[in-house]
């Protein structure tokens, strides 16, 4: 008697539980119901957050503290040559920029679209097997919106996915979920490099036994699909393997930027007008 | 049989969730390449641990309760965790008695086996509700959960022990 109980309890509980997994599935899924519980629900864990973030904090305190002081003067040092460095070729950069864009007028292509810069800090990272998501302390608030393209000084990390008003996550590169244009840019070639759940290794698919891609070739993203600004350093190719019956050949390749180490990264937003479209407005608007 | 006293229960809610979070916190350690897919699915562990040895309180409403936890915690689609742990625990608990009886080679196929569909069911679903795509490598930790189930069991049995809960 007590055994059938049991199992008939067993039974209507997880009958009870499929359900409502399933309507929160179908809720999260499509619609913004659970966004609120959410919301309340991590700010109640975050303790719990606090607490599992612990070791590897312990383990990055001792690093840095026992970093000596000369490392730190070796440091400083290295980043004010770098700085004047930079300075000079953005000088340079200036002028060549004017000199581009009086070419591509005389060739009457249209302006390479610029991009605005925001600066953003890394809350959270949460990096396990099967999802890369990363938080960043700008949210709508900053103009943040979903798709937005986001690098770190070396190159493209990921993009915005979900925006709330002070924060926003961004997928990275690497989340087994992503997919991103890409362009060899020895030879032009474009592909597209798909995150793999280990944040060292991407994976080029489907190029053909015939494709000219070697160890070593620099990846850009390629700007198709709209997603992504063209001409940002994705990947280091790592490897490629042909295996004469398959149809595809192995390419495995290496994030540039510092997915893993970056405190800071730079969201790139596309909504700055160009001087040709505002002139093209100017002439919508008829007061030229 | 059945002593389910306040304070047993209530330090074996405390026990359960201590080693959710203590699997919570293996899973998000960074590891070197090539451990990194053979990880094991901790959390998955702990719950058909505690499913296996406490049947009558650890069901599935406790695998959704950690799930949903675990969902809130890593950012994800709510329900998948969810309803996979919540299949799990029933699973291990309909079964428990057999598996008990096992011997531990065969208690690691089987658990191995529980598992398995566990990671097939979650990587289903999140495949419908988030675009989530089963790949080769999703399968490898599978090798390092049913390796890893032994001594976890072991562990997960001291830690029983010491806050003696039957």
């Amino acid at each position: 008697m007590a055994h059938a109980f049991r199992k008939n309890s067993g039974w209507s509980q997880y009958a009870a539980v499929l359900v409502i997994s399933v309507a929160m599935m179908l809720a999260d899924s499509r619609t913004s119901w659970l966004d609120r519980p959410r919301n309340v629900l991590s700010v109640m864990l975050s303790p719990i957050q606090w607490l599992a973030s612990v070791p590897s904090t312990i383990g990055r305190y001792f690093t840095s503290t026992l970093t000596a002081e000369p490392d730190l003067q070796i440091a400083y040092d290295n980043l004010r040559n770098e700085y004047f460095k930079l300075k000079s070729e953005s000088l340079l950069l200036r002028t060549l920029e004017k000199e581009n864009q009086d070419l591509r007028a005389l060739l009457t292509a249209s302006d390479r679209l610029k991009e605005k810069i925001t600066l953003a800090e890394l809350m959270d990272v949460n990096l396990d097997r099967d999802n890369h998501r990363v938080s960043v302390g700008r949210g709508i608030r900053d103009g943040v919106y979903v798709g937005q393209a986001v690098i770190d000084d070396q190159g493209v990390i990921g993009q915005v996915t979900e925006v709330m008003p002070l924060s926003s996550i961004i997928v990275l590169i690497t989340d087994p979920g992503h997919a991103l244009p890409v362009q060899i840019e020895r030879n032009g070639l474009r592909t597209v490099v798909h995150g793999t759940g280990s944040v060292s290794l991407l994976k080029v698919l489907f190029l053909n036994q015939n494709s000219d891609i070697l160890r070593g070739d620099v990846l850009t993203s390629s700007g198709m699909g709209g997603r992504f600004p063209n001409g940002y350093p994705v990947a280091v190719v790592t490897g490629v393997k042909v295996i004469e019956d398959e149809a595809f050949i192995r390419v495995t390749a290496e994030p540039i930027a510092k997915l893993d180490r970056s405190n800071h990264v730079l969201l790139l937003s596309r909504h700055v007008q160009t001087q040709g479209e505002k002139r093209v407005e100017q002439l919508i608007l008829g007061d030229d | 049989m059945p002593s389910s006293n306040n304070s047993s229960s209530g330090s074996l809610a405390f026990v359960v969730f201590v080693s959710a979070f203590v699997a919570l916190v293996l899973t998000m350690v960074q590891l070197p390449g090539w451990l990194f897919y053979f990880w094991p699915d901790w959390i998955a562990i702990v719950v058909a641990y505690w499913a296996l040895v406490a049947p009558k309180r650890v069901g599935p409403f406790v695998g959704f309760i950690i799930g949903t936890l675990l969902e809130v915690l890593f950012v994800r689609k709510f329900g998948v965790m969810g309803f996979g742990l919540a299949t799990l625990a029933f699973i291990v608990n309909s079964t428990n008695q057999q598996l008990r009886a096992l011997f531990i080679w065969q208690q690691m196929v089987s658990i191995g086996l529980f598992i398995g569909f566990f990671k097939l069911l979650t990587g289903w679903l999140a495949g419908m509700v988030a675009g989530f795509t089963i790949t080769t490598e999703y399968w490898y930790s599978l090798l390092g959960t049913v390796v890893i189930w032994p001594f976890a069991f072991i562990l997960l049995e001291e830690l029983r022990r010491a806050v003696r809960i039957r």
